[in-house]
């Protein structure tokens, strides 16, 4: 065991709480896209969540230093006790954390029990709240399905005993799965499944939204929409010695320096501002009116001295390391590909000639000099279908064809797509060939284009495009109406499981864009589901990428890295691959 | 003019109605189903359909149009789709930087402009006259963005004479800090058009015979250029000026995008991009009642700046 994943943050619980924060000390932070609001239950953009995971306590949180990820005990004493089937999980909870004062609670604290995360959870059942998350617990749990359907389309009867989901005392949860599952706890550390007060949803039932009232390290101050929020430093949050042994990274050291045996969050106010445009992001940070900032592309080259022959080997520039700004660069946990529909006469269906046609496609398909022109080296080709830093990922697999166009043509020539008289392919029927590649409006979008343009004249084939927004073209993808397109996929939770999913045949019209409809995948995975992280399950998934890799449905892209900055006097930095922020453990030293 | 104003007035409804019919058909026609975004990563047939019927999108659409009437009626468009706060607060919280930010412009603007154009008209034919025109010809090919991104980055950023962005809750801090350099940037995206079309109207009024007479009478130029050619340049200028007032409500999309303005051209993008129909049903309607309001404004300020306009 590497020595930082000794870490361990001890949270020292007193009756009272214990205000460390410093409110004179504000952190100036941007979000690159609007928000949309603040019920754990009803948003599922990144950039709220961002927010919400500082509002909210979930029952598990992860370790800020080990990597990869790991879950450590947040509300509750321990990491639950998993039954040995698989099914049962029981939480105990740490009694003496109290809610932020909110009227609804009429003047008195109130303590956070079993029944609001059992409350918080149903939540996501509920048919009347459409939460976006419920595909994570739709048929989980015993007796929510009959509880839904009890419900219609009306709200969820919350007080029907559910036996899934159970209070067993004030401090006691046990949720009991439906299905054996090692691997649930990592969705009940995402910060939907933050706990909420019945009483304040109740108050606030037209717009919970605007009404955020957790147990979390923060509170919302101010929210203008899509423009300006702010946070600031829950006064009544429970006390957080950090404690940690740093192990040989600088950075842990560096962290461990700057906060060992400080009380969290030392930060008192948080402003956030909804910054869309690079330049004024950019500026703002050089500024000094942020603190933290991520690296437009349009900055990465002023920004980053970039190895040519390795463009994953990047240091600041002698200009920006001179003002001591401080760089950390992670892999992003997601993955980019581009899907066939496979239900499509033209480019799916599991024929070797429509085989071979995907996988001319994905031959021909230049990965690496896209990274190099549009990523500006910053991202690696996809292999797998899950990325590196989740549970099941296999650095060891290869699953992109080799770039070889020369061997593309001569694949779709042997399958009998023959160049006609106007010098493009045919399909084997002779019919004409011609393919749509859905895309996006941005600027991003068409660059992206030209690559596949370039792929496609390669191949002698025609290629249109049809532009839209994401849900035009999502709703024609539902419809069957589209025959290419791309997506990315970050994971909501470090298990495979939330990657393999997205070919399994169940979800197909859901997350699975591609509507792939594979016997034996789904057969693995349906097996993989009952199996704990593993070897055994790894093996599960190799033969499963070895399918999609066989038939082809995506063609695999990237994995972007991400690169963040930050002024001198922010102390305690360190990026998470789950975690979205870091404004908890971080200090600001002027 | 009572007679005249309470029939325009009456005609305004049927325009009304037919801004709204055509606002509904553009929507359900090529709006985009915000379920797809609201849906998440959940994108079940299930979900969809949940969604789509908490927003009343499975209502027959004469029903929905009809939901669409009350509420224009009522001037109550409900909760934006995507954040669920009532339109009436979001709108309300944004009119104001926004009317700050482009009234300033326009204010500022306007009188530099016509400062300028009738100096240049005045010295029809010279060498200034020409250069000016020459300059505004030229400045008027350089797209907007040009302009902002320049100014942000040489001013703000490279000089440090200004912020580089934000707004405060103080609208005396909002003038001293942070409107100063969106307003000029501004205003110079809009000077050489303003001068350009300012200058004509003012180069026609110094050609008419009454100019002429006035010299010969004797009066001084300044008298001739600001009593005379001012006043009758002025209707074309007011309908310019008028015209563009309702569009006073939609902010500058741009320049609040660059410079971290919360204000309603930023509200606009956000609210097509989600699909938010609440929102541009209310901003597309209080648009369109503000353009004929100030329509009508128009032809009243017409007769009051020339006693010889009828209106019928």
């Amino acid at each position: 065991m590497k020595p930082h994943a000794l870490l361990a943050v001890l949270a020292a619980l007193l009756l009272l709480p214990a205000q460390a924060a410093d409110m004179n000390k504000v952190l100036r932070v941007a979000l690159n896209a609007p928000e949309t609001g603040f019920d754990p239950a009803k948003v599922s953009d990144l950039y709220s969540s961002t927010v919400t995971e500082n509002i909210f306590d979930p029952l598990v949180t992860y370790d800020y230093l080990a990597r990869p990820a790991k879950l450590i005990p947040n509300t509750v004493n321990a990491l639950p006790a998993i039954s040995a089937d698989g099914k049962v999980y029981t939480f105990r909870l740490k009694p003496g954390i109290h809610f932020a004062a909110d009227p609804a609670f009429k003047g008195k604290r109130r303590e956070l029990t079993a029944a609001d995360y059992a409350y918080s959870i149903k939540r996501h059942l509920d048919p009347a709240i459409h939460s976006p998350w419920s595909f994570l617990v739709d048929g989980r749990f015993v007796g929510g399905n009959e509880l839904v359907k009890a419900a219609g389309k009306g709200a969820l009867n919350y007080d029907a005993p559910l036996e899934g989901i159970r209070v067993l005392d004030k401090y006691t949860l046990q949720l009991t799965l439906t299905e054996t599952n090692f691997n649930f706890l990592p969705i009940l550390a995402m910060p939907a499944f933050g706990a909420v007060a019945r009483e304040v949803i109740e108050a606030n039932r037209d717009n919970t939204n605007a009404h955020p009232v957790g147990t979390g390290p923060y509170l919302l101050k101010e929210w203008k929409p899509g423009s300006r929020i702010v946070l600031e430093a829950n006064p009544g949050f429970r006390k957080l010695v950090f404690n940690a042994t740093p192990g040989n990274d600088p950075v842990d050291k560096a962290v461990v320096q700057a906060l060992q045996g400080k009380t969290l969050p030392q930060v008192g106010r948080i402003e956030i501002s909804v910054i869309e445009e690079e330049q004024p992001l950019w500026l703002s940070f050089l500024n000094r009116q942020l603190d933290i900032s991520g690296i437009p592309q349009v900055a990465l080259q002023s920004a980053l001295v970039i190895d040519p022959k390795n463009p994953l080997k990047v240091r600041l520039t002698d200009q920006y390391a001179r003002q001591g700004i401080q760089l950390q660069r992670q892999l992003l946990p997601e993955i980019t590909f581009h899907f066939f529909n496979m239900q499509d006469p033209v480019v799916g269906g599991d024929s070797k000639d429509r085989i071979a046609l995907r996988r001319a496609i994905a031959m021909s398909f230049p990965v690496s000099e896209a990274i190099a022109g549009i990523r500006r080296g910053q991202a690696v080709p996809m292999n797998y279908i899950v990325p590196a830093g989740v549970a099941g990922h296999n650095p060891a697999f290869r699953g992109a064809p080799k770039y070889d166009p020369a061997a593309a043509n001569a694949l779709l020539d042997r399958f009998g797509y023959r160049i006609g008289s106007d010098g493009y392919r045919t399909r084997p029927d002779g019919k004409p060939l011609s393919i749509e590649l859905a895309c996006g409006t941005s600027s991003t979008d068409k660059q992206w284009n030209e690559y596949w343009q370039k792929t496609f004249d390669t191949l002698k084939i025609r290629l249109s495009f049809r532009q839209g927004k994401w849900n035009e073209l999502s709703k024609a993808n539902h419809q069957g109406k589209l025959q290419m397109w791309g997506m990315a996929w970050g994971a909501d939770y470090p298990d495979g499981e939330n990657f393999m999913q997205l070919l399994y045949g169940r979800n197909a019209g859901d997350s699975n864009a591609a509507d792939f409809k594979n016997a034996d995948y789904d057969r693995l995975f349906e097996a993989s589901l009952k199996l704990p992280h593993g070897p055994a399950r790894n093996q599960l998934y190799d033969a499963m990428n070895k399918i999609a890799v066989a038939q082809q449905p995506w063609i695999f892209g990237d994995i972007r890295m991400r690169s963040t900055l930050a002024h001198r006097h922010v102390k305690g930095l360190k990026l998470h691959p789950l975690l979205g922020t870091s404004w908890r453990y971080l200090d600001l030293q002027k | 003019m009572l007679a005249y104003i309470v029939r325009r007035v009456w005609q305004m409804v049927p325009t009304l109605f037919g801004v709204m019919l055509l606002l509904f058909v553009l929507f359900n026609w090529v709006g985009g189903d915000p379920s797809y975004i609201l849906a998440g990563k959940n994108l079940s047939a299930e979900a969809l359909a949940g969604i789509r019927q908490q927003l009343g999108l499975d209502l027959p659409l004469p029903q929905q149009f009809l939901i669409f009437v009350k509420q224009v009626l009522t001037l109550d468009f409900g909760t934006s789709w995507s954040t669920q706060q009532p339109v009436s607060a979001l709108l309300h919280s944004r009119i104001g930087p926004s009317l700050l930010l482009t009234g300033s412009i326009l204010l500022l603007g306007t009188v530099l402009a016509i400062g300028i154009a009738a100096l240049v008209a005045y010295l029809h034919g010279s060498l200034t006259d020409r250069l000016v025109t020459l300059i505004a010809t030229c400045a008027m090919s350089v797209s907007a963005l040009v302009y902002i991104i320049a100014g942000q980055y040489w001013l703000a950023f490279k000089c440090g004479w200004f912020p580089i962005m934000g707004w405060s809750d103080s609208t005396l801090d909002n003038l001293l800090h942070y409107l100063p350099l969106p307003l000029l940037l501004g205003v110079i995206v809009g000077l050489a058009p303003d001068i350009r079309f300012y200058r004509s109207c003012f180069v026609e009024e110094l050609g008419h015979d009454y100019v002429r007479t006035a010299r010969a009478k004797g009066l001084s130029e300044p008298v001739i250029m600001l009593k005379h050619v001012l006043r009758n340049a002025m209707i074309p200028v007011v309908t310019s000026l008028m015209m563009s007032l309702p569009y006073l409500m939609m902010g500058a999309m741009l320049l609040e995008t660059f410079f971290g303005i919360p204000g309603m051209g930023k509200e606009v993008v956000m609210a097509v991009e989600r699909s938010d129909f609440p929102v541009i049903k209310a901003i597309t309607i209080y648009i369109a009642l503000a353009t004929m309001l100030f329509n009508l404004l128009t032809d009243i300020v017409y007769k009051l700046i020339d006693p010889r306009v009828q209106l019928h």
